[in-house]
């Protein structure tokens, strides 16, 4: 049987979603679509005058294939909350893996809500964010 | 000592009002390989149910820095300005969105951030701003609450 937000149980985990490789061009196009022109992110000369080899993705493109992971499998309209922690950077020409496992069901107020927590990994197998959805899992 | 503007705790920005445009919202979708077609097209999304094309989870960050650019156009400190945050040094440390209501293309928002604390870790090697932004509607009320962990690499 498909997991379903209504059906899922504890343990459960959600379809894995791949994105990759992060090219420079992608890197370039989040900093237009999302408006955070932060050189760090596409600008060589500005990162190595900061002290780093190279540019480096966007934190939130990453959260945004999570945030994908969780709407792809729940609708959006189920999301009651989406949160991550950045720990560690994404480099250039990286395919982020994002994963998730739902930990907890519990009924609130009559309604069910799930908690799933999140991982997105790169190809060397660094884990660059973790993180947690709410959602509501009432039929 | 820090490099952040401490004094600003507490501080609320001004009101700033963000138009979702159906343009820019596809763009985004497009970039961050969204394929779902109540993300990209109208007629698909109002088949579902919807007004207009849905704005992805993590849109909420846009609209915030829609917000700061707004606030800079009008010769207000965007957020980063009015904490004194240091691009060379800066790393997105958490990022958190509480849903209360679905945005469309076509909404027009209000965006209120508040810097609500500032703090030190690993022994004075990071310190973070903690800024919440409120996204509003006029009638539907407030969409989404984001906090955002801000940190500057000190030394």
């Amino acid at each position: 049987m498909t997991v379903t937000p209504t059906n899922a149980q504890v343990g459960d985990t959600l379809p894995a979603l791949t994105f990759g490789p992060i090219s420079r061009t992608t890197l370039a196009l989040y900093a237009g679509a999302s408006g955070d022109h932060n050189p760090i992110h596409i600008d060589l000369d500005f990162a190595k005058n900061a002290g780093m080899d190279d540019v480096f993705a966007h934190g939130m493109l990453s959260m945004a294939q999570l945030g994908r992971l969780v709407s792809n499998w729940a609708g959006q309209d189920r999301m009651r909350a989406l949160s991550t922690r950045f720990t560690a950077i994404t480099p250039v020409d990286a395919t982020v893996t994002c994963t998730g496992t739902v930990v907890d069901r519990h009924e609130e107020h009559g309604r069910v809500l799930l908690t799933v927590t999140l991982a997105a990994h790169i190809d060397d197998g660094t884990q660059t964010l973790r993180g947690e959805a709410k959602i509501c899992g009432t039929p | 000592m820090g490099i952040f503007n401490r004094s600003t705790k507490g501080h609320v920005t001004p009101p700033i009002e963000v138009t979702l445009e159906r343009g820019a919202l596809t763009f985004f979708s497009e970039t961050i390989g969204e394929t779902d077609p109540i993300y990209l097209d109208p007629e698909a999304a109002q088949a579902a149910g919807h007004p207009d094309i849905l704005a992805p989870a993590t849109y909420a960050v846009v609209v915030g820095t829609f917000a700061d650019q707004i606030a800079r156009r009008k010769g207000q400190p965007d957020i980063l300005e009015l904490i004194n945050g240091d691009l060379r040094v800066l790393l997105h440390g958490t990022e958190a969105y509480t849903y209360h209501g679905s945005m469309f293309a076509g909404d027009v928002v209000t965006v209120e951030n508040e810097v609500t604390d500032f703090t030190d870790a690993k022994g004075g090697k990071l310190e973070i701003a903690h800024i919440t932004t409120r996204i509003t509607h006029p009638t539907r009320g407030l969409l989404v609450e984001a906090t955002r962990g801000i940190i500057h690499r000190l030394g």
